[in-house]
């Protein structure tokens, strides 16, 4: 079995790490995790040169690494919450800063009502707005059916546009 | 009315531009995955020998073992003989300069002690003059 060399992980982090990057920000919100967690799937990668064999469709399997790898830290770091010894976490947003502060004050708020949703339906949201997937395949990448993944994302789109719904309005008349 | 709401709620979001991931990580994270690598392709080299030698060694454990066991067997009746060696060497080997020179000076002290050596009737020689047989038996008889 050929191991992936050097020049072969370096392709994958280019091709796919921003995109990796900004879904496991948005579900651990941290950044310190996120970099932990991106260097877990690489390393992986490197270890183990069977893990790419066969896949078509890259994204969507490093997706689904990074999901149950950020799962499984949301986990553990439940734990470390519920025991209160994370209280000095910064909560970063997944939204790039912005100098306009009427934009600040939406991403701020959109950021916060992601954090509110629950994890699997804030991994779907996020796919799908900003990973560009299709629901199918959201359903490859999250090993759930293509109707689950549609459902729980109309179920988290709902929450947000209750959340997000005054503001977005206050907006909308002050255009 | 509703859907259009929704579309246009996704849209906005949708236009959010997302964090960016830090430059520096690459570098890291990269040189993380390469140290990690190296160390796989070590290890499974050292597994590919190790797998050769079972290939070798696995058809006939018995008749490999029986053989170590000679080699062990040659082995320590080989050092055992080293063993005993270094002693028959000693045994055999003469004696140094040093030693030679005191005993020559003990026998030249003893030789001045106890003076000129007289020798004795056992030790004088005998002078055997052949004799006939006949006359020998004479003498025996007288």
């Amino acid at each position: 079995m050929k191991m992936p060399g050097r020049k072969e992980i370096e392709r994958l982090y280019d091709a796919h790490a921003p995109a990796l990057f900004a879904f496991l920000l948005n579900l651990t919100r941290a950044e310190a995790d996120t970099r932990d967690l991106l260097q877990e799937i690489f390393v992986k990668l490197a270890r183990e040169p069977k893990l790419l064999a066969g896949i078509r469709q890259e994204r969507a399997f490093l997706i689904r690494l990074a999901h149950n790898a950020a799962i499984d830290l949301m986990r553990r770091r439940g734990t470390r919450e519920r025991t209160k010894e994370n209280f000095a976490a910064e909560i970063i947003s997944p939204f790039a800063p912005t100098s306009d502060p009427d934009e600040k004050i939406f991403r701020d708020e959109l950021a916060d009502a992601l954090g509110e949703l629950p994890p699997e339906q804030r991994a779907v949201v996020h796919l799908k707005l900003w990973g560009g997937l299709t629901f199918e395949e959201i359903a490859a990448a999250l090993e759930i059916p293509p109707n689950t993944a549609a459902s729980r994302y109309r179920y988290g789109l709902d929450k947000l546009r209750g959340r997000l719904r005054p503001l977005y309005e206050e907006m909308k008349k002050a255009e | 009315m509703m859907n259009d709401e929704m579309e246009q709620l996704e849209r906005r979001l949708n236009h959010q531009p997302l964090r960016q991931i830090p430059a520096e990580w690459r570098g890291e994270i990269l040189a993380a995955a390469d140290v990690d690598r190296r160390n796989v392709r070590a290890f499974t080299s050292a597994a590919t020998i190790g797998a050769r030698l079972r290939e070798i060694f696995w058809p006939a454990p018995a008749a490999w073992a029986g053989l170590a066991a000679v080699w062990i067997f040659i082995f320590a009746v080989n050092f055992s003989m080293r063993d005993s060696s270094p002693r028959l060497a000693e045994k055999s080997a003469p004696p140094s300069p040093e030693v030679i020179v005191e005993l020559r000076q003990q026998q030249r002290l003893f030789a001045e002690l106890v003076g000129p050596r007289e020798t004795r009737d056992a030790d004088r020689p005998r002078i055997f003059t052949p004799k006939p047989r006949g006359e020998r038996a004479e003498l025996v008889a007288v």
